[in-house]
C-alpha cells in the first residue's frame, strides 16, 4: 500500500506514521518511510538513530534545459536504487529517506529537494510499502510532496483547528483529481469524538486512537512510543488501522 | 512594537500569538494580529470561532473569483478583509492555500 499522513501541525502525524510504518515492516514486508516534513519527527517515532537522512549530493545531478537549472538523479540511479543506497534501516527494517534539512540561512537545498521528489517519481513497486509523513498544514501536499500515495490519512485531534485543516484539506483532495482521502481522529478522548469529526470534516472515518500519555512521554524521552509501550493503546489502534487498511474494510 | 511568533507544528504558536495580541489590546494598544500560516487558525485562538474563521479565509476565494478586487495596501487589507477580534484585535489573514497547484512546496 502507499499511504500518506497530512493534517494541522501537532495532531500527532509524525507519532501515527512512524508507528504505522514498523508496524507494516514487522511482517517482514518491504516498507520505505519518507519524511518530507522539514521538521525531524519521524525519525524518533521510527526509532532511527540517524536523523538526517537526506540523499547525499553525490546522487542528484544538475543539468541545464533551455537555460533552465534543472535536477535528476545521477545517471543510472533509480528511485528504488536510491532507496537501497541512501536510506537509513530503522527497526523492523524500515528503509528511512528525509528530504533532508537546511543546515543555515543560506543553505541551498536545491538538490536535495529535487532529489527527493525524483525519487517520488521513481518508488519501488511490487512488494513494497510507501508511507509518507507530509509536512504539516495545508500546502499542496496532493499535488507535491504526497502525489505518490494511493490512500491519504487525513490526521485530527478533537479540536476545531484541527478539524478546520481537515475540512481544507477535504476540499484541496477534491480539486486534486480526487485521491482516497479517509480521516483518522487521534487523541479522542470521548466516544463520540470520530463520528463529531467525520461530520465536522465530511471524510470518511477509517478509524480513531484514542489520547495516551504514553506517546508524551516518549516524545520527552525522544523514543518511539513502539519501543516504549509496544503493547499500549497507541500501538494497537495503529494496527488497527494496517489491517482496516489491508483488508479493504476502510469506508468507501 | 511589531512581533512573529515562530516554531514546529503543535508548539502553540498560534495559541501564543492569540495571548499576545489580546493582552496587548487589554492594556490599551492597538492590535493587529496578522496570520500568515498557510493554514490559518488564529481566527479560533482569538475567539471568534471555527465558522467565522473559515468564513475569512473565503474571501480569498471572492478574489480569485474577481468578486472583489484585490487590496491596493496593506492598511486597504486591514480594513476590507479583517474583522474585529474580542478585546479590540484586528485579525486579517494573508496568507491561505485555497486551490492546489503543482510545482511549489
Amino acid at each position: 500500500m502507499r499511504v500518506a499522513f497530512v493534517g494541522k501541525g501537532g495532531v500527532g502525524k509524525s507519532s501515527l506514521a512512524g508507528t504505522f510504518a514498523r508496524i507494516l515492516g514487522s511482517s517482514g514486508e518491504r516498507v520505505v518511510a519518507l519524511d518530507s516534513d522539514p521538521m525531524p519527527g519521524m525519525a524518533y517515532s521510527l526509532g532511527v538513530a540517524q536523523r538526517d537522512a537526506g540523499l547525499p549530493d553525490e546522487a542528484v545531478e544538475e543539468y541545464d534545459e533551455s537555460g533552465q537549472r534543472r535536477f535528476r538523479l545521477r545517471d543510472g540511479l533509480s528511485g528504488t536504487a536510491a532507496i537501497e543506497q541512501y536510506a537509513a534501516r530503522g527497526p523492523d527494517d524500515v528503509y528511512f529517506l528525509q528530504l533532508g534539512k537546511a543546515h543555515g540561512p543560506r543553505w541551498d537545498n536545491s538538490r536535495q529537494h529535487f532529489g527527493f521528489q525524483r525519487v517520488l517519481d521513481d518508488l519501488p513497486g511490487a512488494g513494497w510499502h510507501v508511507v509518507g509523513d507530509l509536512p504539516g498544514g495545508t500546502r499542496q501536499p496532493f499535488l507535491t510532496w504526497g502525489r505518490y500515495a494511493q490512500t491519504f490519512l487525513v490526521v485530527v485531534e478533537p479540536t476545531p483547528a484541527s478539524m478546520l485543516t481537515g475540512r481544507r484539506l477535504a476540499k484541496l483532495a477534491q480539486g486534486a483529481a480526487g485521491p482516497r482521502v479517509v480521516l483518522v481522529v487521534n487523541k479522542a478522548r470521548h466516544p463520540e469524538d470520530g463520528a463529531r469529526a467525520e461530520e465536522r470534516t465530511g471524510l470518511p472515518l477509517l478509524g480513531t486512537v484514542p489520547e495516551d500519555p504514553a506517546v508524551g512521554e516518549a516524545d520527552r524521552m525522544g523514543r518511539a512510543v513502539l519501543d516504549h509501550d509496544p503493547g499500549g493503546a497507541t500501538a494497537v489502534a495503529v494496527r488497527s488501522l494496517v489491517d482496516a487498511l489491508r483488508t479493504g474494510t476502510e469506508p468507501a | 512594537m511589531k512581533i512573529a511568533v515562530v516554531g514546529k507544528g503543535g508548539s502553540g504558536k498560534t495559541t501564543t500569538s492569540a495571548v499576545l495580541a489580546r493582552t496587548f489590546a487589554r492594556h490599551g494598544h492597538s492590535t493587529l494580529a496578522l496570520d500568515c500560516d498557510s493554514n490559518p487558525n488564529l481566527g479560533i485562538s482569538l475567539g471568534i470561532g471555527a465558522e467565522a474563521t473559515e468564513r475569512l479565509v473565503s474571501v480569498r476565494d471572492a478574489v480569485d473569483a474577481g468578486e472583489e478586487e484585490h487590496a491596493a495596501g496593506g492598511d486597504d487589507l486591514v480594513e476590507r478583509f479583517g474583522v474585529d477580534a474580542p478585546d479590540g484585535v484586528r485579525l486579517a489573514v494573508v496568507t491561505a492555500i485555497q486551490n492546489p497547484e503543482p510545482g511549489c512546496p
